[in-house]
């Protein structure tokens, strides 16, 4: 009836438990994902840091710079023609702010060459020289990066004009210093920021992984057959997963219900004729003791008979075991198989064959009466063709052998705009009105002279709820009774499947 | 750099037309495997014990000491930097020492007791002061005329009210020669800058007598050659001025310049380690107070609880420390060092042409 394990066991504890250790976890995947993320972010964040500390070391000690540069400027002039400069104490007590750095300068004019300081220092500045226009930049100088102020201007009297040069560095210990310390600091916040980050979704992953614990609980802890809807609050993410699970065993529950359905009726089938046949075969066993006065010839005879009739009774019951098998299959086909586009036609011409035989023994004569080519319909061969099976047993059984009309069956399929009736057509007494509602009841049973299970017309009502279709019962003409069976057409162009 | 200061260096050496010369004294065991060569502007009067007492705490170290004078020390760093023979080098010339770390000819060192020493004590840690001195006069009482100079100003009034008795009687460093001269003289100028000019104007116009060295000078005043001897070294004014009856010292009112002394190691000495060593003793509690007690120097950290009261020093007036920073470069700028000296000259009315 339903796809189970193929090997259902028992797990050992041991054994759950490995599989619980291979088994990957939501909670390691998501802090890692957090982890990475947070990670990635933190490594950006640190990285601009760098950056930024540098740029900002750089603009505070330039200042220093500038301004000690400005100083120097300021004091350099003309002297008898010649370019003189009085560098000004205050100018380095300003770069000795930055306590550690070597100081180096250059002072030069274009025209009469080398002034004062160093004079293997590089005053080309690496851009193209803009009078009076400042520059700062690194370069390496007495082994050390150093950073270079420069500036050019004109000295110009009336006798004469001459360009300056002045370039004034220092090294980078206090930027550096300053530019780690900063991002020492500010590293610092990050990392801690990330750590708690990371606690977080520690704990986050746990708080959200909770709701699911308890389900798993709820689960757990539940009565062996219990299959009432959980009903505890969790939040919106894992209410799908509760609902899910409640429509889950809803269905488990209707099966499970068909189940004892189904095993009911077996029962009440087989309870019967097995009475019956159990009245038979005392019947025979006691044909002797009870009537010793008669004949033998009578005795043999009359235990023939009795024999004679477990025999049918037989029949009967390995009849109804069939039926039962069959509505099993269908049952079983029911739920598990999806419709598929099918022709109608083979399964009806099938069950009519196989019904055909059966018919003429009981006197009756079945016919199929179609000219349709194709008649393709949304549905399940076998089921259609169990449905028509026990259609035509129906109206085999129920057609009266009466003289005054034939007794034949007639199965018709006939076609409409948008559906195919199948009409079953017999000659029988018919169904009073009041009685065509109950029929399709589970054993129910209009007449019960006539042997029948009460489950047969059951089934085709399962059957054609199942396709969607429309049973209707009609009066046939001038007595009898009719079955008929809309199936809508399938319709390639709607593609459903 | 070698190259700015090569023509210096030319000039200077032609015109002493000195050899790098100095006796090299040994100190400790002769058979000490380890040998620490120090190049000293640092009179051995005043550091004799200190290095005995080196030698005593370290058995297996010997000293090769070698006296040589702050100028000249400069520049014989400066020559020997690629190949130096000294493993430490102590000089009271703040401002030739720093230019020699500035221009990287010295290598870092770092301990417990530099790491003590206040930052205005060290530079780049390359550069230990380990002494702080006054810079004074120093009065030949008998020979001065009036009252003791208590300042700049009176000292003035005094030379002009005695202009006979004081003609060709001042004694002062020769900066051209001196190294730690011309940074007194540099200070002088910035601490105050017109008393300066003043002072230059009256020992020109009085034929002040220049020197190369603190103790010649000195010793010309104990002899009543000289009546005063201006910015002298504290510690080798105060030695003698003890021991000499005839010697007054004196702090001037208006100022009182601090100077330091200074060790470094240079780039690439021999026995690095070693000088080490010997720095951590010179600024160890021990040495510290070995300067003020036997009077040999002016300690870092005097003990104020001590006998020997003169080691510390109690200006009457305001000090002015000479920072141990990269404003000392300012002072020896070539231009503004040409300038100087030349005015200088022109004041003092002595010139090389002469």
């Amino acid at each position: 009836m339903w796809q189970k394990s193929l090997n259902h066991q028992n797990l050992s504890e041991e054994e759950e438990q490995s599989a619980l250790r291979k088994a990957p976890s939501l909670r390691f995947r998501f802090i890692l994902a957090g982890f990475l993320v947070i990670s990635i972010i933190a490594g950006l964040a640190i990285n601009l840091i760098f950056d930024y500390s540098q740029k900002l070391a750089d603009l505070s000690y330039d200042r220093l710079l500038r301004s000690a540069l400005l100083q120097m400027d300021e004091n350099v002039g003309l002297m008898r023609n010649e370019v003189s400069i009085d560098i000004p104490w205050s100018a380095f007590a300003t770069l000795a702010q930055a306590d550690e750095d070597r100081v180096f300068y250059k002072v030069e004019s274009l025209e009469q060459g080398f002034i004062t300081g160093y004079q293997d220092l590089n005053s080309e500045p690496p851009q193209p020289p803009v009078l009076d226009q400042m520059q700062f930049y690194n370069q390496e100088y007495s082994g050390e990066m150093v950073r270079f102020a420069w500036i050019q201007r004109h000295l110009t009297d009336p006798e004469t004009a001459q360009t300056v040069r002045i370039v004034l560095g220092q090294t980078r210990l206090s930027r550096e210093a300053m530019a780690s310390s900063i991002t020492h600091k500010a590293v610092e916040v990050v990392v801690f920021i990330a750590l708690v980050a990371i606690t977080l979704i520690i704990i986050g992953s746990h708080l959200v992984l909770r709701p699911l614990h308890r389900i798993e609980r709820a689960l757990e802890e539940r009565t062996m057959g219990d299959l009432t809807p959980i009903e505890i609050n969790t939040p919106k993410e894992t209410h799908h997963l509760k609902v899910a699970i409640n429509h889950f065993m809803a269905r488990l529950q209707t099966n499970l219900e068909q189940l004892e359905n189904y095993t009911a009726d077996a029962a009440h089938q087989l309870r019967t004729p097995l009475a019956s046949l159990k009245a038979l075969a005392e019947n025979a066993r006691d044909i002797n003791s009870v009537d010793q006065h008669s004949t033998d010839l009578a005795c043999s005879d009359r235990q023939h008979q009795a024999l004679d009739n477990i025999v049918k009774q037989c029949d009967a019951l390995s009849q109804t075991v069939t039926l039962l098998l069959n509505q099993a299959v269908v049952s079983h086909r029911l739920q598990t198989h999806r419709l598929e586009p099918i022709d109608i036609l083979p399964p009806i011409k099938a069950s009519c064959r196989e019904q055909a035989v059966t018919a003429l023994h009981k006197g009756v004569r079945l016919s199929f009466d179609c000219d349709l080519k194709e008649t393709m319909i949304l549905g399940d061969a076998f089921s259609i063709q169990q449905m028509m099976q026990n259609l035509i047993e129906n109206a085999v059984r129920y057609s009266s052998s009466d003289e005054q009309y034939d007794t034949e069956v007639i199965v018709q399929l006939s076609e409409f705009e948008r559906f195919y009736r199948i009409q079953v057509v017999d000659y029988g007494d018919g169904i009073p009105d009041l009685e065509k509602e109950r029929v399709f009841e589970r054993f129910y049973r209009g007449r019960y002279d006539i042997a029948g299970s009460g489950v047969g017309l059951a089934m085709v009502k399962d059957i054609v709820d199942h396709h969607s279709a429309r049973i209707e019962i009609v009066d046939t003409e001038p007595k009898g009774t009719t079955f008929q069976v809309d199936f809508a057409k399938f319709r390639y162009n709607e593609g459903v499947l | 750099m070698k190259q700015t200061f090569w023509g210096f260096i030319l000039i200077v050496s032609m015109l002493l037309g000195k050899v790098w010369a100095a006796e090299t004294i040994w100190f400790g065991n002769s058979a000490a495997t380890r040998v620490l060569y120090i190049n000293s502007a640092l009179d051995l009067a005043s550091f004799e014990p200190i290095l005995n007492e080196f030698v005593a705490q370290y058995p297996y170290i010997k000293v090769a000491y070698r006296d040589v004078n702050t100028l000249d020390l400069y520049h014989l760093t400066v020559k020997e930097h690629n190949k130096p023979q000294a493993s430490l080098v102590i000089s009271s010339a703040m401002d030739l020492h720093l230019k020699l770390v500035n221009d990287g000819y010295a290598q870092s060192y770092q301990s417990s007791f530099t790491d003590r020493l206040p930052d205005s004590f060290k530079w780049r840690n390359q550069l230990f002061a380990f002494s702080l001195e006054p810079i004074v006069m120093l009065v030949n009482k008998k020979a001065f005329p009036g009252d003791m100079p208590e300042d700049r100003q009176s000292l003035l009034q005094t030379i002009r009210q005695n202009e006979k008795t004081m003609t060709k009687r001042i004694g002062t460093y020769d900066i051209r020669q001196s190294g730690v001269g011309y940074l007194l003289a540099s200070q002088d100028a910035r601490q105050a800058d017109v008393t300066w000019g003043r002072l230059l104007e009256a020992f020109g116009s009085h034929d002040v007598q220049t020197y190369c060295c603190t103790h010649d000078i000195i010793d010309d005043v104990a002899s009543g050659k000289l009546v005063l001897g201006y910015n002298l070294l504290g510690s080798y004014a105060s030695q003698r001025a003890q021991e000499d009856d005839r010697l007054k010292m004196i702090l001037p009112k208006d100022y009182t310049l601090m100077l330091m002394r200074a060790a470094l190691i240079p780039k690439g000495a021999p026995n690095a380690e070693d000088a080490g060593v010997f720095l951590d003793f010179l600024l160890s509690d021990n040495s510290q107070k070995m300067m003020q007690d036997q009077g040999l120097l002016f300690p870092i950290w005097p003990d104020l609880n001590s006998q020997n009261d003169p080691y510390v020093v109690n200006a009457p007036g305001p000090t002015g420390v000479i920072e141990l920073d990269q404003q000392l470069l300012v002072g020896r700028d070539y231009a503004k060092q040409k300038r100087f000296i030349r005015n200088w000259e022109m004041a003092l009315e002595i010139s090389d042409e002469d």
